[in-house]
């Protein structure tokens, strides 16, 4: 709950050079790295709505430019609309000649129903959309002024990705030519060209051709419609104008009176699944259900590195030996060694080229679209600046692991020390000495650096390739913020 | 409790309420339990089928240029006061069809027409008034005027008549001089 209410206090490095709480950071088992929402690859699993639950797949979410067909979301305060039902004596319109049995059918009430916002009160009614006889969907739906060149344009864009595509595989295919070693994707899969473009839906060459050729720029004009005459004048009602975000939510209309407002499709959500982009593991995986919060795979950092929190601390003053309290946990199933040290002592990581199998360059150099500099990983080094640092104590302690039982039964175990406060079940709470270099000016932000060495046994079966190594020594580093500098 | 509560036959008034100073609650209203009124000011006219839900306060306040007699704070039928909304006002007139949300605020000097919604957690401090059918909702306090009254709750009405007296002590009707206007049968059909 801390994490979600307060400040990060206590941050984490990446191993992209990243600064993240805990709560948003990811560990993968297979690189033993900590990984974070910027250095992995995010992929979309499904699409689904928000409100109904329903999946749709993504071909289909597509076509629906991303919305779903049955809820809408408010067009004047963006709330998710509700479908209301009212009885209604139906008036009879007809002319009474045209028969007895539309008279019997209009005196029973009938269901109608509208769209209502629960929000701001909007309803469908506001702007003269008639009532619906069924429940859900049949809303009239409103055609785009413009569909027709937006169409064209989509067409031509198109058009020149598949020429651009195009001349682009026949590059590579002139590459493959000299080598003569390898076979290009048709020759593998027997297709030809052109039916791979059909089965990808893509147009054909010919008509792309076409569509580029015949397609008429859009020329730019200086005669603009002239302002009405009251512009200046007529008094502005406020509440019949619409705001710039209720207007850039439809941007295909922009309506700007209220009168005009239309209930928009909901976007859809979609389920995502995150991957390391080292080793291509998953990091998490949702279930395809959209009604579950549940994940398949959940390779978070808070089951696997050791968790820091900040119990107090004295001021910080510079050039003084201040006291910190921390607390340790360990999440993991298994004994931790962990050992506080100085940033410069983690041991640089072993560069190690991880030798490519031809399987794998030869499914790279198929997948033409794939630019593979894209996927280059930056690592930098984080912009520290630590007015303080933790000293090391030099023991190595020692963490239980994790036991669900554990938290019920309250006796905390006495083997305490100058070092350890006290001890819980996994965890451990610590006294360390904060060492602020004279420079810290008062007032300043007071950051402490610290590193962690922790032993981490891995439970991932092992490659048959691998070596079968489960335990390894694991470091990380961290920013503590322990508010400003006292200036006295 | 105050002698100068007056409650219409067909109101529902649950006892455990702070009712103080000249009120007339009107046949058909539902007080909830927990409800703060108080006429400190002047009397409060409660017309009929409003709803005041819990822990909500209507004062009518003590102002230094009050006339003599004190004005009323007439509050219209069919207003609702959700859970936990205030309203303070030296005198004056509430129209009808309102809708107090949760836990929200008019001060003095907001004049309210009819069919206006005030959004939930809305702070109405400064003077002004509320033109028929205003709605304000958010925490920017958006206004926008809505195209019809909200519909009255009839039917919780109703209910809550019918199920009040089983779970909570009532206080009794204390007025039969008057008649309570005859309830009307239907709700008013939407257009169609
Ligand atoms: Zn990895
Ligand atoms: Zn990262
Ligand atoms: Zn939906
Ligand atoms: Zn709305």
């Amino acid at each position: 709950m801390a994490y979600l209410t307060q400040p990060d206090y206590v941050k984490y490095i990446c191993s992209c050079g990243q600064l993240k709480p805990i709560t948003s950071l990811y560990f993968c088992r297979h690189c033993l790295k900590i990984r974070c929402g910027f250095c992995i690859c995010h992929e979309v699993d499904s699409h689904y709505c928000a409100n109904c639950l329903e999946n749709m797949p993504s071909s289909e979410a597509r076509l629906k430019k991303n919305r779903c067909s049955s809820c809408f979301d408010c067009p004047s305060c963006f709330h998710t609309l509700s479908t209301r039902a009212t009885t209604q004596q139906r008036q009879v319109l007809q002319d009474p000649a045209a028969g007895g049995d539309t008279k019997v059918e209009s005196k029973q009430p009938k269901k109608m129903y509208y769209l209502s916002c629960f929000n701001c009160r909007w309803t469908s009614r506001d702007v003269g959309i008639p009532d619906q006889p069924v429940a859900s969907g049949g809303w009239p739906e409103r055609t785009n002024p413009h569909a027709a060149r937006v169409n064209q344009l989509i067409d031509y864009y198109k058009a020149i990705a598949q020429q651009e595509k195009q001349e682009k595989i026949e590059r590579e295919r002139k590459k493959f030519n000299i080598r003569g070693k390898y076979i290009t994707l048709t020759d593998k899969t027997g297709l030809t060209g052109a039916m791979a473009r059909n089965i990808a839906g893509l147009p054909s060459s010919e008509s792309s051709s076409s569509a580029i050729a015949n397609f008429v720029p859009s020329v730019a004009t200086a005669e603009v419609d002239e302002l009405p005459e009251d512009i200046f004048t007529k008094e502005v009602n406020l509440n019949q104008i619409t705001s710039m975000p209720q207007r850039l939510a439809s941007p295909d209309w922009q309506p700007v009176s209220v009168s005009r407002l239309h209930p928009l499709a909901k976007l859809l959500s979609v389920k995502r699944s995150q991957r390391c982009r080292a080793c291509d593991h998953n990091l998490t995986k949702p279930e395809y259900n959209p009604g579950s919060i549940k994940f398949k795979i959940e390779l978070l950092a808070y089951y696997h590195v050791p968790e820091v929190k900040i119990i107090s601390h004295e001021p910080v003053k510079p050039g003084e030996k201040t006291a910190l309290f921390l607390k340790l946990t360990n999440p993991t199933g298994h004994e931790m060694q962990l050992r506080l040290l100085q940033p410069e002592d983690i041991p640089p990581p072993e560069e190690k080229e991880e030798p490519k199998s031809i399987d794998k360059s030869l499914e790279r150099s198929l997948v033409l679209e794939k630019d593979t500099t894209a996927f280059k990983a930056i690592e930098r080094q984080p912009n520290i600046s630590a007015t303080s640092r933790v000293t090391s104590p030099g023991v190595t302690l020692t963490l239980a692991q994790r036991d669900d039982a554990a938290e019920y039964d309250d006796d905390a175990q006495h083997d305490t020390n100058d070092i350890i406060l006290w001890r819980k079940s996994n965890k451990l709470g610590v006294r360390l000495e904060l060492d602020t270099s004279a420079e810290a000016v008062g007032g300043s932000p007071a950051r402490a650096l610290v590193a962690l060495q922790y032993s981490y046994r891995n439970t991932v079966p092992p490659a048959p390739s691998a070596a079968a190594c489960r335990d390894h020594t694991l470091y990380t580093t961290l920013l503590l913020d322990l508010g400003t500098v006292s200036s006295n | 409790m105050s002698h100068n509560v007056k409650i219409l036959p067909g109101a529902t008034v649950c006892e455990d309420c702070t009712l103080e100073g000249d009120i007339t609650i009107g046949g058909g209203t539902v007080i909830h339990p927990r409800v703060t009124i108080i006429a400190e000011g002047g009397p409060i006219i409660i017309a009929e089928y409003c709803i005041i839900e819990e822990y909500s306060t209507i004062i009518h306040k003590k102002s230094d240029k009050q006339e003599n007699p004190p004005k009323p704070l007439f509050i219209g039928a069919h207003n609702v006061f959700e859970v936990g909304c205030k309203l303070e006002s030296p005198c004056g007139h509430i129209g009808e069809s309102n809708v107090f949300e949760c836990r929200s605020f008019v001060g003095e000097e907001v004049k309210i027409g009819s069919g206006c919604v005030i959004g939930a957690a809305c702070r109405l401090t400064a003077p002004q008034t509320l033109a028929d059918n205003t709605v304000i909702w958010g925490s920017d306090h958006h206004i926008r005027e809505a195209l019809e009254k909200q519909p009255s709750q009839l039917l919780q009405l109703d209910f809550l008549s019918k199920v009040m007296p089983n779970y909570h002590r009532l206080r009794k009707p204390n007025v039969h001089k008057r008649q309570p206007s005859t309830r009307q049968s239907t709700e008013p059909s939407p257009k169609p």
